[in-house]
C-alpha cells in the first residue's frame, strides 16, 4: 500500500517528502507511553481509593461499589475541567488522562464551556455531548451486541 | 479566590472527608482491608450443639487449605454459617471458581450445614466488624443473629 502511494508521487513529491522527514521533530513515543501509563494508573489508584471509601463507610460491596465510584470520579474530573486544572494534566499525560472514566467527565464539560457564548440551548445544549455522546452511543451498542452473542451463546450451550 | 485556591481547598475537604469515622472503629476491622486479622471462628449460639468449636475449626481449616485464599473469618448463627475470605491479588481474576469449589467442598463436607461464602471485603469487613462486637459482654445474641442476616442479606443484593 505504501510502496503503490509513493509510486504515484512525482520526483518532486518524493524528494520533497525526505526533505521534510528530515527536519520534521520526532515524537516521543515511548516518553508519551510511561507518562499515559503513570497518570493513568494514578488516576485508576484514586478509584480504587474511592470505591474502598465506599465500601468501608457505606452499605456497598465490591460489586455495587462501583457505580458511585465512576459517578464521583467523572463528578471529579468535571470540577477539575472547570478549574482549568484538567487541561493541564491531559497536555502532560495525553491518552493516560483521556482513557479512563474520568476523560469522559472531560469531554461533556471542555464541550460545554467552548461553547458556553453561542448561548444555553443551542450553544451548551446542543454541543455539551458532541464528544462524549459517541461514546455513550458505542458503549450502548457495544453492550448490546455482546448481551446478545452471551444470550444466544447461553441458549445453545446452556451455559457452563 | 484563584482557581488552584479552590481546588487545593477541595482537595483538602476531600482528605478530612476519607478520615472522619476512622476514630469510631474496633481494633480488629480498623485495617482489615489492608492486612490480614486471621479471627477464631465463632458460634454465637454455643449451647445448641456440641463440638460447635470442632466443626467451625474443621470449617476454618478447610477453608483456608486453599492455596489463592489468605485471611479467613467464620461466624455461625443459628441456621446460617458465614464463611468470609480474602484472595490473593494475582488469583483475584479466578475469584468466581473459587467461590464455586469452596462452596461444594464445604457442602460435601458438611451436608447439614447451611453455608454463605463470601469473598467480597465488604462482607469480610462487616464479619470482622460483628467479630469484634461479639467480643463485647454487653452485646447480645439476638443482636449478633440480627447482624449477621443482615450482612447474609447485603451478599445476596446484586446491584
Amino acid at each position: 500500500m505504501a510502496d503503490s502511494k509513493r509510486k504515484n508521487k512525482t520526483p518532486e513529491q518524493q524528494q520533497y517528502e525526505k526533505f521534510e522527514q528530515k527536519y520534521e521533530t520526532k515524537r516521543p513515543v515511548l516518553k508519551n507511553c510511561i507518562k499515559a501509563f503513570f497518570v493513568g494508573g494514578f488516576i485508576c489508584m484514586i478509584g480504587q481509593l474511592i470505591s474502598y471509601f465506599y465500601i468501608y463507610f457505606f452499605h456497598f460491596t465490591e460489586q455495587t461499589s462501583s457505580n458511585p465510584t465512576t459517578a464521583t470520579v467523572i463528578f471529579l474530573s468535571m470540577l477539575l475541567t472547570g478549574f482549568g486544572i484538567y487541561d493541564r494534566l491531559g497536555q502532560f499525560a495525553g491518552a493516560g488522562s483521556a482513557v479512563p472514566v474520568s476523560g469522559f467527565g472531560n469531554s461533556i464539560i471542555s464541550a460545554a464551556i467552548e461553547h458556553r457564548t453561542e448561548g444555553f440551548v443551542l450553544g451548551v445544549g446542543g454541543n455539551i455531548f458532541k464528544l462524549a455522546g459517541s461514546v455513550i452511543l458505542f458503549g450502548v451498542f457495544s453492550a448490546f451486541v455482546v448481551a446478545l452473542i452471551k444470550t444466544i451463546f447461553i441458549m445453545m450451550t446452556g451455559g457452563f | 479566590m484563584t482557581n488552584k485556591k479552590y481546588a487545593f481547598y477541595i482537595l483538602i475537604f476531600s482528605i478530612c472527608v476519607f478520615l472522619t469515622g476512622c476514630e469510631k472503629e474496633t481494633p480488629n476491622s480498623r485495617w482489615s482491608m489492608l492486612k490480614k486479622v486471621d479471627p477464631a471462628p465463632i458460634a454465637l449460639y454455643t449451647e445448641t450443639a456440641a463440638g460447635q468449636e470442632e466443626l467451625l475449626q474443621g470449617i476454618k481449616e478447610e477453608t483456608s487449605m486453599m492455596p489463592s485464599i489468605y485471611d479467613v473469618a467464620v461466624i455461625k448463627g443459628k441456621k446460617d454459617t458465614l464463611v468470609a475470605y480474602k484472595v490473593k491479588q494475582m488469583a483475584r481474576f479466578k475469584m468466581k471458581r473459587i467461590e464455586k469449589e469452596l462452596t461444594e467442598k464445604l457442602k460435601s463436607k458438611y451436608p447439614d450445614e447451611k453455608f454463605t461464602v463470601s469473598s467480597d471485603f465488604k462482607i469480610f469487613l462487616e464479619t470482622i466488624r460483628l467479630w469484634d462486637k461479639t467480643q463485647q459482654p454487653d452485646f447480645s445474641k439476638e443482636k449478633a443473629e440480627k447482624r449477621l442476616k443482615e450482612i447474609i442479606k447485603l451478599n445476596n443484593e446484586l446491584t
